[in-house]
């Protein structure tokens, strides 16, 4: 869940690398580094956020160079775990995104054969174990290397006296990017924007040998190949925070037109025959993306009659249930470990699989046989907003394809909808939640998913211990927590689940738990039994399931920043999950 | 030289347009107000600028960093007036500045006038000056500005475009920035008082449709697009990637259409028009000097003449928009005025509406075979 970065060119390396850093900060940010090769290996790292300042004390030489941001598996965040990790003499660097699961005994084996380890990680191993086998050639020495790995990498390693970086990629995420005599590797696309809009995307095993000049060579299985240069269409604009406070707002107000995008760009062919012909769909996915999920179901199921299954990534895998009919995975990042291994058993059962996805390349899109690409634009800060609506355009496009276009006209204007509860004012909702130890989230039918999306907004973001139920279920036990001081956000929209909701809402009124209810503009009767009543346009079902969901990451939003909480970078979190 | 931008203000007399977005954001001619300022900032090498942000703030911040300039945002957090505007900038001023509305148009000439000056204020000629500040001039130096005067003793009004010294921010004691100017005049400082070349202001809703008919005399011809061998053009039209012009519809430029429009067939679109992105124009209607905002559907065989349609609105087939002169109330004065139709958001008609001289508010909805008139209240439903 780390971000890499290397650059090989005519610029001075290290600005480009902290840049490139700073734009990777979102998988990770415990800690940071950077190594370059000028006269000799120069290395720099540091516990703590690259954008905290520590970047500008970097002083590295050199046009060739790799850098470094961490999220910690294996070894506490510090100054010696962060990487780049050196080799014993020093001459070696390499920074590394995955997680090497034999480790233990390569150290043990290097450590018998005296080598010196100074940090807890298990890239470290990497570096010696290149070390051994390096003879004046570092890619022979990486080559050598690769196959004792067990696990998942991606790696970027530099040696003294030859200005190269070897780079290699096995279940992890590597894209090159071509620029003008330069040449750029990093985790994703976002850091090279700015330099270039031609990448390559490698592909498990490959070994690319880069050299000044802007040259480059590939190597699968000791052979050169030829992988294919693609244009990228995102723009460097799109990962600029301009004059918003955060990623998080920004890309709050991006929805609008990315679902409109992502509604527009439509389903291709092929995988509309997929979707047409499925007789039943599971979808497979974690966190923000299995709510999505769980929308989906709610809305496939009764709109369409197919059966839907809905499986946590993680579970999925050592619980395999019996697997029939279409399997979709849902990805943002396209990276999420729990998710391509789920597919990957899927696929072995010969299910037809489609990936939705927002990054092109992304290791679930080769796994997948179709992909189908959300148009959300690069999302930066860690709490999903927009790729949750834009997965959101995705599913409800299957659910329209499979009741022949039936909710054209609703997904077509979906978009004014989204941006209209974006004009909310929501401060007296957010001035209650941001009071409380603990908010609760209640929703039925498709507003239950929205429920616990809203809820783990809260959770991530703002720290207060929220917790999404189906409005049914909070008699069952979690009643017993309601007091005046637990606020509880309830959508209660016309349609029939709308007596009963009321009804439960009276409820915990009785309990003297104070309720903020979202509902259809003008609906007085709601508005006079909650505490706080945020209206949402009297629009669609679908559209309203979208626009409940928005005013959600809004409070979200609003109560983590009246707590003061670093909302693009909530404590412990990564945005993309690439480790199991 | 550093400009700042005012683009914090609502420009609440023209509501219901200002809902979403402030009056700088406003489309005219497809691009909104402040890209015509910025543009003749840049035209003159200005390039350090600052806007300041306040209402509705977000979409101005999200237009501002689409564009190629680097600009600076300051944020007014509480929209007291434009002297207070100034002060969210000043953290930003180092150096003599312009001051700009982002919400009137101006030509780079005007510009070139004023940025050499220090201490001036770019004045015009305005039939009716009550709406602004009343400059009185002596010897190209000005004497005293009155704001909004009842009986204005000449046509001379400020742009509200000046050229300062950062000392300024020592003479901002209110929140208006003429005060500060008769702060300035009573201590024994020469404003100078330069003419502007071209500048333009639209304070009512019908005005957009005069700036839009003035910029679209600007507009370069560029078709991106799918259109239909059949279709006649004639004059300046830009089309926009992805729209489809439908066969037999004929255009007649000054016209600009955004993307991903759906026009036609049958379609006729007149001079001065400004067709936003998403909109819909089914066959056989008829569209002249109006301007038609994002995400509008207008159905068949409708004529729509003299209006400003906000975006998102639906209006089904045979809509008349009916250009008739008429008193309208606006705010606290009652003004004679020609136009066909104002529509704010969202605003829904059934078949068969006449929209005659009227201003909907936001989410109106109109029922079948109504004649509109006059001020409608957002919300409102015509049954």
């Amino acid at each position: 869940m780390c971000g890499i970065v290397g650059y090989i060119g005519r610029r001075e390396a290290t600005p480009v690398l902290i840049q490139g850093l700073k734009r990777l900060e979102y998988r990770g940010y415990d800690s940071f580094g950077l190594a370059t090769v000028g006269s000799a290996v120069e290395v720099y790292k540091k516990n703590g956020r690259i954008s905290d300042g520590e970047a500008g004390a970097a002083h590295l030489t050199g046009s060739t160079g790799i850098g470094h941001t961490r999220w910690a598996t294996h070894g506490e965040p510090n100054d010696l775990n962060a990487h780049p990790h050196t080799d014993c003499s020093g001459r070696i660097a390499v920074v590394h995104n995955g997680v090497i699961e034999n480790y233990a005994e390569l150290k043990r084996q290097l450590e018998e054969r005296g080598h010196a380890f100074r940090s807890e990680t298990d890239t470290e191993v990497i570096a010696h174990l290149i070390e051994e086998h390096y003879d004046s050639d570092l890619l022979a020495a990486v080559n050598a290397t690769l196959p004792l790995l067990r696990g998942s990498y991606a790696v970027l390693v530099i040696a003294e006296d030859t200005q190269q970086i070897v780079a290699a990629r096995d279940a992890s995420p590597l894209v090159l990017g071509v620029g003008d005599a330069e040449i750029f590797a990093a985790s994703d696309m976002t850091p090279l924007l700015e330099y270039t809009e031609r990448v390559i995307f490698l592909e498990d095993g490959d070994v690319a040998d880069l050299t000044p000049g802007g040259h480059y060579t590939i190597y699968h299985d000791g052979q050169a190949v030829e992988r294919p240069i693609e244009l990228i269409n995102w723009c460097v604009e799109d990962t600029r925070k301009g004059g918003f406070a955060h990623y998080m707002l920004k890309e709050i107000y991006e929805q609008p037109q990315s679902f409109y995008e992502t509604i527009r760009a439509g389903i291709d062919d092929r995988a509309r025959q997929m979707i047409r012909e499925a007789d039943e769909i599971t979808l497979v996915a974690c966190g923000t993306s299995y709510h999505t999920a769980l929308v989906f179901k709610y809305l496939a199921e009764p709109l369409c009659g197919i059966p839907v299954r809905v499986e946590v990534g993680s579970e999925f895998k050592y619980f395999t249930p019996p697997l029939h009919g279409l399997v979709i995975a849902v990805s943002q990042s396209g990276e999420t470990a729990d998710t391509i291994a789920a597919l990957k058993m899927a696929k072995a059962r010969n299910c037809p699989t489609l990936a939705i996805t927002n990054m092109q390349g992304s290791t679930v899109t080769r796994v997948a046989d179709e992909t189908f690409l959300m148009r959300a634009g690069p999302e930066i800060g860690v709490a999903a907003t927009k790729s949750y609506t834009a997965q959101l355009a995705a599913l409800m496009q299957i659910v329209n394809l499979r009741c022949e276009g039936a909710y054209d006209d609703a997904l077509s204007h979906a978009h004014l909808a989204i941006g209209d509860v974006l004009l909310q004012d929501i401060h007296e909702a957010v001035a209650l939640c941001a009071k409380a130890e603990h908010v609760f989230f209640v929703g039925r039918g498709a507003f239950y998913p929205v429920s616990m999306e809203g809820a783990l907004k809260m959770k991530e973001i703002s720290y207060i211990h929220a917790e999404g139920y189906a409005a049914g279920e909070l008699k069952h036990g979690p009643f017993a927590l309601l007091t005046e001081e637990t606020p509880v956000v309830a959508v209660c929209t016309p349609g029939p689940t709308y007596g009963v909701m009321a009804s439960n809402i009276k409820e915990m009124k009785a309990r003297r738990a104070p309720v903020i209810a979202l509902g259809v503009a003008g609906d007085t009767e709601l508005a006079e039994i909650v505490d706080i009543f945020i209206p949402i346009p009297n629009t669609h079902h679908l559209v309203q399931v979208l626009t409940a969901s928005v005013v959600l990451q809004l409070l979200a939003y609003h109560t983590a920043c009246a707590l003061q909480r670093d909302v693009d970078k909530p404590r412990n979190l990564a945005k993309s999950v690439t480790v199991e | 030289m550093q400009a700042v931008i005012l683009a914090a203000g609502e420009g609440s007399r023209l509501r219901p347009l200002t809902r979403s977005k402030p009056k700088a954001m406003l489309p005219v001619a497809n691009r909104p107000i402040i890209d015509y300022v910025i543009e003749a900032l840049l035209e003159n090498g200005i390039r350090d600028i600052v806007v300041v942000v306040g209402y509705r703030k977000e979409d101005v911040i999200r237009h501002l960093n689409k564009l190629d300039a680097p600009i600076q945002v300051a944020v007014q957090e509480r929209q007291l007036g434009t002297a207070d505007a100034l002060r969210a900038a000043q953290a930003e001023i180092t150096d003599d500045f312009l001051v700009l509305p982002g919400d009137n148009y101006i030509n780079a000439e005007s510009i070139a006038r004023i940025k050499e000056e220090r201490n001036a204020v770019l004045v015009a000629e305005h039939p009716n000056p009550s709406n602004f500040g009343v400059v009185v001039i002596r010897n190209g130096i000005v004497r005293e500005i009155i704001e909004k005067p009842e009986d204005a003793p000449t046509f001379t009004v400020s742009t509200g475009i000046y050229s300062f010294t950062p000392d300024v921010f020592s003479y901002l004691q209110t929140n208006e920035i003429p005060d500060a100017l008769s702060a300035m005049i009573a201590s024994g400082r020469r404003i100078r008082a330069i003419p502007a070349d071209d500048w333009q202001d639209a304070v009512y809703p019908w005005d957009l449709l005069k700036l839009n008919s003035r910029m679209l005399r600007g507009i370069k011809p560029e078709i991106a697009g799918t259109v239909d061998a059949s279709v006649i053009r004639r004059g300046a039209v830009r089309i926009g990637a992805g729209t489809t012009i439908g066969p037999n519809t004929v255009i007649y430029g000054p016209v600009t259409i955004g993307s991903n429009c759906n026009i036609g067939p049958n379609t006729v679109i007149m001079p001065d028009t400004s067709i936003g992105d998403r909109v819909v124009l089914e066959p056989f209607t008829y569209v002249a000097d109006s301007l038609i905002m994002n995400d509008v559907t207008i159905g068949s065989h409708s004529r729509i003449v003299s209006a400003v349609f906000g975006q998102g609105c639906i209006l089904a087939d045979h809509t008349t928009t009916y250009p008739s002169a008429s008193f309208i109330e606006v705010g606290d004065r009652v003004q004679k005025e020609e136009f066909g139709a104002v529509l704010g958001e969202g605003v829904r008609a059934a078949p068969f509406t006449t929209f005659k001289n009227c201003i909907a508010g936001n989410n109106v909805t109109v029922g079948e075979q109504k004649t509109v008139v006059g001020v409608i209240e957002d919300g409102t439903r015509v049954m």
